[in-house]
This record gives C-alpha cells, sequence and structure tokens, in this order.
C-alpha cells in the first residue's frame, strides 16, 4: 500500500527555468518526468511506442525507458484497462494511453464497475493509483466515432477522479498530480489543444486535483469553462474587454473532484454565469455547475445562467457542419453581452 | 510423500481440513440463512467444488494472488482469510473482511491477496495485472485467475488469455466447467462443450483434470504452478466439476427443472469429502484424530458466528469517506509547485494530419 500525504500538506512554489512547449510536448515531458522519479511508473497502450507515439506525446520515451515500461499492445481495451487495475492494487502506476476516448466505451465494466468502487468496497485500505489518458478528436472529419467527449460518464460516478487540462502548462502539472495521485484518474485531452504553446517549467512540478484556476480577473460576468473550450473563452474574453465587459474566466482543470467553491466565490463577486462545456447540453458539467450556483446563489443572479454546449447531436463529419456543430469566440461573446447588457 | 516435500500423512491432514472446513461452514450458513434473515447479500455457495480450493490452499504462498468469481467462499479461505473475518462479511459487520461493504459476492481481502467480484471476466482481466506487477517486480510470486465455464464466454477473456501468452505472464487460469452458468446450460450456450479446446491456439499450456479429486488436484496444480513460478509463462487448466447446491441462496432450486434429478445423484456419489476422508485414513489417521480435526473446525464455526452477531456496523458518514483518498505518493512533496499559467488563448487549433 503506497504511503500517502494529505494534498493540505503539498506547498511550494516553482521557479527556475521554463521552456516553451506545446500541449502534446508538455503531457510528454511530465510523462517522462514520471517515469524518471518513479519505476512504478509504466506506460502502455496502442501505439505508444511507435515513431508517431500518440501525436508526440510518447514519442521516444521506449528508448529511454524500455520495453518493460514502454510497450506497444494487442488492440484490447478491456484486457488492458484490467491490467491496469490488477496492476495498480499491486502497487504500480499504470498509465495508459487512447488515442481517442471512444474506445473508452469498451472499457466500462472495468472503470465502473472494478476501478471506480475498489477503494469503497476495501473499506478505503485498497488504493487504485493509475492514469487514463484519453484524447478527443477534433476537426478534419474526427466524426461521431472519434470525437465524442465523455467526461460527464466518468464524472457521475463515484471515485473517479476527471481532468481536462486547458494548457501545456497546467496539462504537465496535472498529469504529474494525476500519475502520483493514490486516487484513479480519467486524464481528458482535447486534440485541438495539441500544438498550442506555452512557457512550462522544466522542473517537475504539482497542480493539485480539484482546484479551479482564474484564468482572467472580471467583475461583471463569470465565465466556467474547462478542457478545449479555454482558446475560446479566452479570445471571447478579450473580445468583451475592448466592449468594456470585463469577463471572470474560471478554468475547471478537474471535473472531478469539482472546485465549487471558486465558482461561487466568482459569481457572488460578478453575479452573471456562463458555463462554456466542449461536450453535449443535457445533463453535462455546465447544467451541474448552473445547479450548483443556483442553490446558492439562485434568488441573487442578475441574469439567468447560460450554457454554451454543443447541440444534442452527434458529431458531424464534413467542414461545414463541423463548423456549425462547435461552439464559437462569438457565441461566447454574445451570451456574456446579452447577460450583462440584458440585449 | 507425493510431492518429495511433505509426508503423506500431514498434506492429507491439511486437503482433508481444508476440504472439510469449506464444506461444514457452507453447510453452517446454508442452516443459519433463514429464516433469520441477518445476513442480508446473495450467497453463493460452493458444495461439491470444494477440491479445487481445498488443494490450491496445500501449494499458493502468501505472496501470490488469488482472484475468483462470486462463488468464492473456498477459495477465501484456501488463500488463509480468516473465517471470521468471513462469516462477519455476511453479517455486514465492521470487523469483516471488508467491513461489510463486499457482501459474499464480492469478499476479497488486500493482506491475503485475495479477490473476487461478481461481474466475472472483469476479474479475470484484472488478475493479468496482478501478474504483470509481479513480473514486472521480478518476483517468483504468481497468480491464479478462478473462472468458471460461464465467464469463459465473455470478451475480456479472451483479449487476457492472448495478452497473458504474449508478455509470458505468471499466471495459473483454472476454469471450473460445472456445465451451468445460474441456469442455463453449457449445451445451450455454445457448440463447443469443454472449455480447452477455445483456449489452446492462443498458445498456452493447457491441462484437463477431473475436478472432484482433491488428491489428483494437488498434485496436477502443483506441478502447473512450480512450472509457472520459474518463468515458463501461463497455463490454462479446466477442471469437471458439478454444484451440488443451488445456484444462489440457501435454498435447493431444482425446482426450476433446469437440470435431472439423475445428473445431480450421479454427481453426488462423487463428493471429493469422503473420498479425502478416506484417504487420509489410508495414510495412517486415526479415526480420533479425525474426530479432532472435524470438532476443531465446528467450534472455529460456532465462535465465527458467535463474533460476527455481536460486531458492530460502520456508520454510512465514515463509510461514503472511503469512496477517494485525495492522498497522493510522497514524491511529489519534492516538486516545485503550482505557478500560474499565462496561457495565450489566441493560438489556431491543431491542425490535424494522419498521424
Amino acid at each position: 500500500m503506497p504511503e500517502t500525504l494529505s494534498s493540505q500538506e503539498l506547498r511550494g512554489a516553482s521557479k527556475g527555468k521554463t521552456t516553451r512547449l506545446s500541449f502534446g510536448q508538455a503531457i510528454h515531458a511530465a510523462t517522462r518526468q514520471a517515469m524518471e522519479l518513479d519505476p512504478k511508473v509504466f506506460l502502455y497502450g496502442i501505439g505508444v511506442d511507435n515513431a508517431a507515439g500518440i501525436f508526440g506525446s510518447t514519442k521516444g520515451l521506449v528508448d529511454l525507458f524500455g520495453r518493460e515500461r514502454v510497450f506497444d499492445t494487442p488492440l484490447s481495451e478491456q484486457a488492458l484497462t484490467a491490467l491496469a487495475a490488477g496492476a495498480a492494487n499491486a502497487g504500480l502506476r499504470p498509465l495508459l494511453a487512447h488515442q481517442r476516448i471512444d474506445f473508452m466505451l469498451l472499457t466500462m465494466d472495468q472503470i465502473v464497475n472494478w476501478i471506480s468502487l475498489w477503494r469503497f468496497k476495501s473499506a478505503g485500505k485498497a488504493h487504485m493509483p493509475l492514469t487514463i489518458r484519453a484524447i478527443v478528436g477534433k476537426g478534419w472529419g474526427q466524426g461521431p466515432q472519434h470525437a465524442k467527449s465523455l467526461h460527464t460518464w466518468f464524472a457521475h460516478v463515484p471515485g473517479l477522479q476527471v481532468v481536462m487540462p486547458g494548457s501545456p502548462y497546467d496539462a504537465k502539472g496535472l498529469l504529474l498530480a494525476s500519475i502520483f495521485s493514490n486516487d484513479p484518474t480519467i486524464f481528458i485531452e482535447g486534440r485541438s489543444l495539441y500544438s498550442m504553446e506555452e512557457e512550462v517549467p522544466d522542473e517537475p512540478y504539482f497542480i493539485e486535483l480539484g482546484k479551479a484556476a482564474t484564468r482572467r480577473p472580471g467583475d461583471d460576468v463569470t465565465i466556467v469553462t474547462f478542457g478545449s473550450m479555454i482558446p475560446t473563452v479566452l479570445q471571447a474574453a478579450d473580445t468583451l474587454a475592448k466592449a468594456s465587459i470585463s469577463a471572470e474566466v474560471i478554468d475547471l482543470r478537474c471535473l472531478m473532484p469539482l472546485d465549487m467553491n471558486s465558482v461561487l466565490n466568482s459569481v457572488e463577486k460578478t453575479g452573471r454565469l456562463i458555463v462554456v462545456e466542449p461536450g453535449w447540453r443535457h445533463f453535462g458539467a455546465a447544467a451541474e455547475i448552473i445547479a450548483g450556483v443556483a442553490e446558492v446563489h439562485g434568488m441573487r443572479l442578475k441574469a439567468a445562467p447560460q450554457r454554451i454546449t454543443w447541440p444534442h447531436s452527434h458529431v458531424p463529419t464534413s467542414a461545414p457542419l463541423e463548423a456549425a456543430f462547435y461552439p464559437t469566440v462569438n457565441d461566447v461573446v454574445q451570451a456574456c453581452r446579452a447577460a450583462v447588457t440584458g440585449q | 510423500m507425493p510431492d518429495g516435500r511433505e509426508p503423506t500423512k500431514a498434506l492429507y491432514t491439511r486437503l482433508y481440513r481444508t476440504l472439510r472446513l469449506i464444506r461444514r461452514s457452507q453447510e453452517a450458513l446454508i442452516e443459519a440463512y433463514h429464516p433469520a434473515d441477518e445476513m442480508r447479500c446473495p450467497m453463493h455457495f460452493c458444495l461439491g467444488q470444494e477440491a479445487a480450493p481445498a488443494a490450491l490452499s496445500a501449494i499458493i504462498r502468501p505472496n501470490d494472488t488469488l482472484m475468483s468469481h462470486y462463488r468464492s467462499h473456498g477459495y477465501f479461505l484456501a488463500k488463509g482469510g480468516s473465517l471470521a473475518a468471513m462469516i462477519a462479511e455476511f453479517y455486514g459487520k465492521r470487523t469483516g473482511a471488508n467491513s461489510g461493504l463486499a457482501g459474499s459476492m464480492e469478499l476479497s481481502y488486500g493482506p491475503t491477496r485475495f479477490y473476487s467480484g461478481a461481474i466475472l471476466g472483469g476479474m479475470f482481466g484484472m488478475a493479468g495485472g496482478a501478474a504483470f506487477s509481479q513480473k514486472y517486480n521480478g518476483t517468483d510470486d504468481i497468480t491464479v485467475a478462478v473462472i468458471g465455464d460461464g465467464a469463459m464466454e465473455e470478451g475480456i477473456v479472451f483479449e487476457t488469455l492472448n495478452l497473458a501468452t504474449l508478455k509470458k505472464l505468471p499466471i495459473l487460469f483454472l476454469c471450473e466447467n460445472n456445465l451451468y452458468a445460474a441456469y442455463s446450460r453449457i449445451e445451450d450456450r455454445s457448440t463447443s462443450h469443454t472449455l480447452v479446446p477455445r483456449v489452446a491456439p492462443f498458445g498456452l499450456a493447457t491441462d484437463t483434470f477431473d475436478g472432484n479429486d482433491p488428491i489428483l488436484l494437488y498434485r496436477s496444480l502443483d506441478a502447473a504452478i512450480e512450472r509457472i513460478r520459474r518463468g515458463g509463462g501461463p497455463a490454462f487448466v479446466e477442471i469437471m466439476t458439478y454444484r451440488i447446491c443451488g445456484h444462489v441462496g440457501p435454498e435447493d432450486d431444482d425446482v426450476i427443472g433446469y437440470r435431472t434429478p439423475e445428473e445431480l445423484a450421479k454427481w453426488r456419489t462423487r463428493d471429493p469429502l469422503p473420498v479425502m476422508r478416506a484417504a487420509l485414513i489410508q495414510a495412517g489417521a486415526s479415526t480420533a484424530e479425525l474426530e479432532d480435526i472435524d470438532s476443531s473446525i465446528e467450534r472455529e464455526i460456532i465462535a465465527a458466528f458467535d463474533a460476527a452477531k455481536k460486531a458492530e456496523f460502520l456508520v454510512f458518514e465514515d463509510v461514503r469517506k472511503f469512496n477517494s483518498s485525495g492522498s497522493y505518493d510522497p514524491v511529489v512533496s519534492r516538486f516545485g509547485a503550482t505557478g500560474v499559467s499565462t496561457f495565450d488563448g489566441a493560438q489556431a487549433e491543431t491542425k490535424l494530419a494522419p498521424y
């Protein structure tokens, strides 16, 4: 059984050298450093050891760590997920990578019937320190079977952590936290973010799971978002600023644990709430956030909260239909403007 | 001295004691279940199928892992689990193996490395992960994955057999073919009525044995496990056996009409307990020695029930905290921690390419 350290004991500040990395390179850096730090970490999944290396995120790691710790697999998503569960229960820290999250639907028995409840039914004695990386496709015709985002499916189940980074800096810190967390984590990556860049510290660092980040401070309206919608929302906040509307952007970073306090504190200040979710509308994360805010601030909101989400439709393949499907900067701008000005 | 390690009488005494303990604890549970209704969880008894767990109990080591299906009581005891912790689990008490949170179907106990579950193929797949960790860590520990003929029809089973063979994992796949998945006969579920032919093409070692002969099973499984322990890769062993009790619960379920009285009567004559008892007498045990074993088992059972009935339940406010730990490996205390992301969102989305 792993030793544990309560998250409250974690302190420190990242200093030192930084390098401009893409989102995919930040995932790579986190994986490499986790494997250097701890021989119990191993990486596997379909294609992790080939020259493409999951869009570059695992490229070359097999040369550094060998085939015992970085290995390709049969197309057996169920057995691979069960392997993570059995190995994690025995004290290893598996990192399983899926090139598309859609493949995880094959593994729901392992995730829901075994992994999520393993610690619970051991009366808190067992641990399941595994991380499953899953990429949500977007663009170039990914279509109905390669572009779903299933984050709410996992966030609904007790015992799972669901992490959705929106920038390279967060991707590295959150992946290191996920790998070294003693609880099972579904780590969901937006493919559309992969080439985006940011200065990232060279040393390993840690972003505590379940802590939202305020990406823009503001007073007029709170925009809550996460994952692949972060760039869209930041661009919308810039546009709104030019129109003298001050939007506060809260990046949840994790759906579970959910940092509702950061959302509530922001809405306390602004009185207005727009939630932008990279996923389907009904029974989604946006609905959950609005419900949580309504329970506390419901009678005091200055405008009706709004959801900006994918429509209740499967993802189309052709370019014009993709363009019509995904929410845009303008959608966010219009919703915020309406909330603030009443028009 | 069948295995060159232990005198026959001592070995047979261990096999008999475990077999008898499994049998008598099942019978005591069946008797106590109704009308008291203090054990409020579905329970699957293993009457008639005790030979395999009894044999394994004399072979496997504390550091080995055993993962089984929900008909698990025999295997829990075989892996060194305490009878008192098992009975208390069925009563739902905090002194149970899982503090009353798993019941009979998911009975598990980390310290003895025994696990079981109700969604059958999942446990079989996890056993692959346990064996992977044993190989990864460079130990000579092994994993035993116990499965029934029913769960052999789930897809993950074939994925796991392939992966384990590919990776040469130290795992014994032990399949109890008792002819029925709940109330469904194997002839109604597949055109092949034995499992080895379905599995052999993966390229792992396979064998078939009489599942009701504890001494034969001991010798065969001991050899199979020794081969695995020496790095020989996985093996699949099918044992032919039969459940002489109902599928679930204490009542006999033959009213459903899923099997014939003749078939049941035939298998009752193949009960492993009298076979083992006769073998032990043959090996030199006296009537007094047998009575000592039997009465110590009875005392153990009575004490386990008494303790379980007296124990407390957990409270839900404590139980809900078990869902997640919120904790990290201490390695993170060596990290620099959170600065602030200064991400510029005005960047083009990733243009996708085939790779």
